[in-house]
C-alpha cells in the first residue's frame, strides 16, 4: 500500500465520519484510528461534560423541533400507565381532544391502585407520548398538550 | 451492589429521585426507574413507590443498601407480602432488634453482657431515677426504638435527669414513633468495637472478626479499622463468640453487626445489632478476603454458609475514612454542588468506593457522604502510611471534605499508638484550632 492509497483512505474516514478503519489485503494490513471527541488527551482533568446518559431523560425523546409551546403532562408516581378505565372501554383522551384542568387523561396503576390522572391544564392534546400498558416511572411525560389561546 | 450482582450475572435496576437524574453511575445498573422528587419522604423513604417500581421492573428481590430504609421492618414485611425477596435479615429480627430494650432481653438470655440498666421502659421521671439511682451515675437516657447514635441523653444527677426526662420522652414519640425509654450506665471513655455477621437460613451463623470504630464526630464513624489494635486474642474471641451466640438465639440470617462497648478496663457490653451491612464493611472484606455483598445475595437466595469459622482469618490491616462533604474548618457545614476536579488516589492497597465522579452534582438532599477510602497493608504502620499517602494524594475541587480531619487523625499521636476512646476527636482535635 502507498501513501497515495492511505490518504485515500483518510479522506474516506473523514468524509464518512468513521473513527476506525481496518483492511487486509494479502499480507499486508492497515489500522488507521481518528480522533474523535471520544478521546482526551491523557492526564488533562475534564472540567466540564458528564458522560452524555444514554437513556435520554423523558422531555427528549425524539422531539422535533417545537415551533410551539406544548405543556407537559406527567405521570406523578412510578406504574402501569393506562389510555382507558378498562380494556373494553374508549381511551379517556385521543389526539386532538380538548382538555381542562380536571379532565382525566389516564390512568396509572400502582401496586393494584387505579389512580385517574388529570391534565391540570388546559388545551387540546397533541401528542400522546407512551403506551397502552406500558410501565411508567415518576416524572415521564405521558401527553402533550397545546394550551388553549390565552393561557 | 451492582458490582456484586453484575459478576453474579444478576441483572439489576436502579430506583432514584430526582436530584439524582442523570448521574453517571446509575448506569452502572442495567435499568433505572425515577420514583420521585428529590424529599425522601417521596422518594427513597416511600415504599409505595418502590413496591411500585419493583413491581413494573418485575425484579425478584429488593437489596435496601444502607440509611433509608434499610433497617425499616415494615418495609421487609411488605417486600415480603408482594411476594418480593429481601435481601437481608427476616422481618422478626429486625422486629427484634429494632426494639434496644428487646434487643438487650435477648442478649441477656444469650449470655451476652450487658450494661446494667433500668430492665425495662421507665415510664415516670420518677421511674428513671430510681433507676439511675441503682445503676449509679452518669447514666444515658435511651429510646428503644433509637439506635445509631440517636435518642439519646446523659445525665450526671437526678436534677439533669429530672430536667430533660419529659422532653426525651416527646422527643422519642416525635422521632421514631416510640415514645419508650430506658436508663443504663453510661462508661466515660469506651471504644466502640463491632463483630460482622452472617447467618443463612439453615441456623448457620459465622462471624468475620471485629471492627473498630472509635474514631467518631457525635457518635457518627470518621475511621474504622480491623483488627482493633491492642486487642488480645482471647478477648476477641470472646467479643466474636458472644456475637455468634446472640444472633444463634434470634435465630439471624444475612448480614448484620453486633456493636460493643469497651471499657477501659476491657470489659465489654452489648450496645445492639445493625440489621443491616455496614457503610464500613469494606475493612472486613479486606482482611478477611470475603465478599460480604455477594454473600448478602447467595444467602438471601437460599445458599449455605460454606465456610466455617476456621476458614476466616483476619490477614494485614485495614483502615476506612468516611469522606463527607463537609468543611471542617466552618463547623462541618454541608458542602454540596458541582464537583470541578475529581483525582482520587490509587496504587497498590487503595479502594476507593463511590459514587461522585468529577462533573457530579452533590444534591443537598441527602447525606454528606461521598465516599469511603480503604486501605490494606500487611501492618497496622503500613496501612497508616498508605492512607497518609492517599488522602494527600486526593483531589477534588471546589467541595470542602473532611479529608483533613482525617488526616490529622492519621497524623496524631494518640491515634497512631492505638491509645484512644469515642471521645478522641471531640477532645483531641475539635478543641484547638483546625
Amino acid at each position: 500500500m502507498d501513501i497515495k492509497q492511505i490518504k485515500h483512505l483518510i479522506k474516506l474516514m473523514i468524509d464518512n465520519d468513521l473513527t476506525e478503519l481496518d483492511i487486509a489485503s494479502g499480507d499486508e494490513k492497515v489500522h488507521l484510528k481518528r480522533a474523535g471527541e471520544a478521546q482526551q488527551p491523557a492526564g488533562v482533568p475534564v472540567f466540564q461534560a458528564v458522560p452524555p446518559a444514554p437513556a435520554a431523560p423523558p422531555k427528549a425523546e425524539g422531539e422535533p423541533a417545537k415551533l410551539e409551546e406544548l405543556v407537559d403532562v406527567r405521570s406523578p408516581m412510578v406504574g402501569t400507565y393506562y389510555s382507558s378505565s378498562s380494556p373494553d372501554v374508549d381511551a379517556y383522551v385521543d389526539v386532538g381532544d380538548s382538555v381542562e384542568q380536571d379532565t382525566v387523561v389516564c390512568i396509572v396503576e400502582a401496586m393494584k391502585v387505579m389512580n385517574e390522572i388529570k391534565a391540570d391544564c388546559t388545551g387540546t392534546i397533541a401528542e400522546i407520548c407512551v403506551k397502552n400498558a406500558q410501565p411508567v416511572e415518576f416524572g415521564q411525560v405521558l401527553f402533550r398538550v397545546r394550551p388553549a389561546q390565552g393561557t | 451492589m451492582i458490582r456484586a450482582c453484575k459478576e453474579m450475572g444478576i441483572e439489576t435496576v436502579a430506583v432514584f429521585s430526582e436530584a439524582d437524574r442523570n448521574t453517571s453511575y446509575l448506569h452502572l445498573a442495567d435499568d433505572r426507574i425515577c420514583i420521585g422528587p428529590a424529599p425522601s419522604a417521596q422518594s427513597y423513604l416511600n415504599i409505595a413507590r418502590i413496591i411500585a417500581a419493583a413491581e413494573i421492573a418485575d425484579v425478584d428481590a429488593i437489596h435496601p443498601g444502607y440509611g433509608f430504609l434499610a433497617e425499616n421492618a415494615h418495609f421487609a414485611e411488605v417486600c415480603r407480602e408482594c411476594k418480593i425477596g429481601f435481601i437481608g435479615p427476616s422481618v422478626e429480627s429486625m422486629q427484634a432488634m429494632g426494639d434496644k430494650i428487646r434487643a438487650k432481653e435477648l442478649a441477656r438470655a444469650a449470655r451476652v453482657p450487658v450494661a446494667p440498666d433500668s430492665q425495662g421502659a421507665v415510664t415516670t421521671v420518677d421511674e428513671a431515677v430510681a433507676a439511675a439511682e441503682r445503676v449509679g451515675y452518669p447514666v444515658a437516657i435511651k429510646a428503644a426504638a433509637g439506635g445509631g447514635g440517636r435518642g439519646i441523653r446523659f445525665a450526671h444527677n437526678e436534677a439533669t435527669l429530672r430536667g430533660f426526662f419529659n422532653q426525651a420522652r416527646a422527643e422519642a414519640e416525635a422521632s421514631f414513633g416510640d415514645g419508650r425509654l430506658y436508663v443504663e450506665k453510661c462508661f466515660e471513655n469506651f471504644r466502640h468495637i463491632e463483630v460482622q455477621i452472617l447467618g443463612d437460613l439453615h441456623g448457620k451463623v459465622l462471624h468475620f472478626f471485629e471492627r473498630e470504630c472509635s474514631v467518631q464526630r457525635r457518635r457518627q464513624k470518621v475511621i474504622e479499622e480491623t483488627p482493633a489494635p491492642q486487642l488480645d486474642r482471647s478477648l476477641r474471641e470472646e467479643i466474636c463468640n458472644a456475637a455468634v451466640r446472640l444472633a444463634e438465639e434470634v435465630d439471624y440470617h444475612n448480614a448484620g453487626t453486633v456493636e460493643f462497648m469497651l471499657d477501659s478496663e476491657n470489659r465489654f457490653y452489648f450496645l445492639e445489632v445493625n440489621t443491616r451491612i455496614q457503610v464500613e464493611h469494606p475493612i472486613t472484606e479486606m482482611v478477611t478476603g470475603e465478599d460480604l455483598v455477594k454473600w448478602q445475595i447467595r444467602l438471601a437466595a437460599g445458599e449455605k454458609l460454606s465456610i466455617d469459622q476456621r476458614d476466616i482469618a483476619q490477614r494485614g490491616c485495614s483502615i476506612e475514612c468516611r469522606i463527607n462533604a463537609e468543611d471542617p474548618e466552618d463547623n462541618f457545614k454541608p458542602s454540596p454542588g458541582r464537583i470541578e476536579a475529581l483525582v482520587p488516589p490509587g496504587g497498590y492497597g487503595v479502594r476507593w468506593d463511590s459514587h461522585v465522579y468529577q462533573g457530579y452534582e452533590i444534591p443537598s438532599a441527602y447525606d454528606s457522604l461521598i465516599g469511603k477510602l480503604i486501605v490494606h497493608r500487611r501492618t497496622r504502620e503500613e496501612a497508616i502510611a498508605t492512607a497518609r499517602r492517599a488522602l494527600e494524594e486526593f483531589v477534588i475541587h471546589p467541595t470542602r471534605t473532611t479529608i483533613p480531619l482525617c488526616r490529622k487523625v492519621l497524623t496524631h499521636e494518640r491515634f497512631v499508638k492505638g491509645r484512644w476512646d469515642t471521645t478522641f476527636i471531640e477532645r483531641e482535635l475539635l478543641n484547638r484550632q483546625f
